[in-house]
């Protein structure tokens, strides 16, 4: 299941198409699994990743993949929309309005590029004056940085001040 | 025509006092961030006299080339710093001593910008480091490419043989309704009694009489006609074939 996926799949949604095996045992083989691929230096390796576990190729093997044209290379983001994401995670679920009191500048645009490429998307509406839209990450934002989860983004040297929510 | 690409405003801009070029900032926040860091400046006690009067030289500059909504960016910012720059100025009474500095909301915004551009350059480098990482067939989607950011790859002379090879818009002709110079009931009439002689008739034959072709069309109605009414069969042995027409039995009769 894991090599034919094309996403991160995580070990719940393993065992359920399985039938019989628990979330547990999965967890439990794909460890096995993990320590086997590693130990014979494979090219692939699983990596744990947005909740779940994808198979991917080793990062030494980047610059050849790399040569091929056949094969897509990930479109990096630009600074608007790393910073805009960075809001977003820290703060979530969050108004427009706050993201661009944090930043200075108009969110409208860079908010609506996130939600194409399925970085963030809508996870609530605010209370009061025009009931604005709130956004959250995605389990595709967190495949595309690597995170396993929000509590592992990078963390800044002043934390409580990005945690801290717009009063 | 090759459209002709903007000049670089880095080149123009270089030279001048302040090696500051917007587009490179992400908007008010991040330009007075750096003329502070620049300048190895105390965050939390701004000269804000200096501060305001670099912040308007950099925008005066390229005040013209911003597009409105990121020029009123810059300049909501420039108000504020003008305002506090005032309000620092007057002189505080006795009874002011507990207010805040005037700079307060600004710092604590810049401040709080700083650490989302801290973890903005943490993620930047996550996503270096999970691009070195591919999984199986995973396609990322492309951004449509913008139709206005097209090159245009034809010279101008093509463009004027293009709208020459046009064919002329038609001339405005009066529209005149045709007069018809026979009626279907005046061929019902006629199919009658060339039926009336024969135990069928050609089709073709009937109307070869007239040269026209609204005596063919008459004549094809009315024969429907009489098929619909009954009086006549048409036959036709294939298509685009000879039509017959034969008066129906009950015609014979009568």
């Amino acid at each position: 299941m894991l090599f034919a996926s094309e996403a991160p799949l995580t070990s719940v949604e393993i065992a359920r198409a399985s039938g019989d095996l628990s979330a547990a045992d999965v967890e439990a083989a794909i460890g096995e699994l993990c320590r086997e691929y590693e130990a014979q230096e494979r090219a692939v390796q699983i990596y744990p990743l947005a909740d779940g576990y994808q198979i991917l190729t080793r990062p030494e093997y980047a610059p050849y993949l790399e040569r091929f044209d056949s094969i897509s290379r990930t479109q990096r983001l630009s600074r608007a929309a790393l910073e805009t994401l960075a809001i977003i995670a820290y703060r979530q679920p969050v108004s427009r309005m706050e993201v661009e009191e944090v930043r200075g500048v108009s969110a409208a645009g860079v908010l609506r590029n996130l939600q194409e490429r399925g970085l963030i998307e809508v996870v609530d509406r605010a209370e009061g004056l025009g009931r604005p839209m709130l956004y959250g990450t995605t389990a595709k934002f967190l495949d595309h940085f690597g995170l396993r989860s929000v509590d592992e983004l990078p963390r800044p040297d002043n934390l409580e001040i990005a945690l801290k929510p717009e009063v | 025509m090759r459209l002709p690409t903007p000049v670089s405003s880095r080149a123009a801009e270089a030279d001048e006092g302040f090696l500051v070029d917007l587009e490179q900032f992400q908007g008010p926040l991040d330009l007075l961030l750096h003329l502070i860091r620049e300048q190895d400046l105390d965050i939390f006690d701004i000269p804000i006299a200096t501060i305001t009067a670099q912040f308007l030289a950099v925008i005066r500059d390229v005040e013209q080339r911003l597009t409105l909504e990121r020029a009123g960016e810059f300049l909501e910012m420039a108000a504020t710093l003008v305002r506090i720059k005032a309000q620092m100025l007057l002189p505080r009474r006795g009874d002011m001593l507990e207010d805040e500095d005037p700079r307060s909301e600004l710092v604590r915004r810049l401040i709080e910008y700083e650490v989302f551009r801290e973890v903005a350059y943490g993620l930047a480098n996550a996503e270096a480091e999970r691009a070195l990482h591919r999984g199986k067939g995973y396609i990322e989607p492309r951004p449509p490419a913008k139709a206005s950011e097209l090159p245009l790859e034809f010279s101008i002379d093509d463009f004027i043989e293009a709208a020459l090879s046009l064919p002329a818009p038609p001339e405005k002709r009066p529209h005149r309704a045709p007069v018809r110079p026979v009626t279907v009931d005046e061929k019902i009439e006629l199919w009658f009694t060339a039926l009336k002689r024969k135990a069928g008739v050609q089709f073709s034959k009937f109307i070869g009489r007239w040269k026209t072709r609204i005596h063919a069309v008459m004549s094809f109605l009315a024969a429907l006609e009489l098929a619909k009414r009954g009086r006549v069969r048409l036959r036709q042995e294939r298509h685009f074939g000879n039509l017959w027409i034969y008066p129906s039995e009950d015609d014979e009769d009568s």
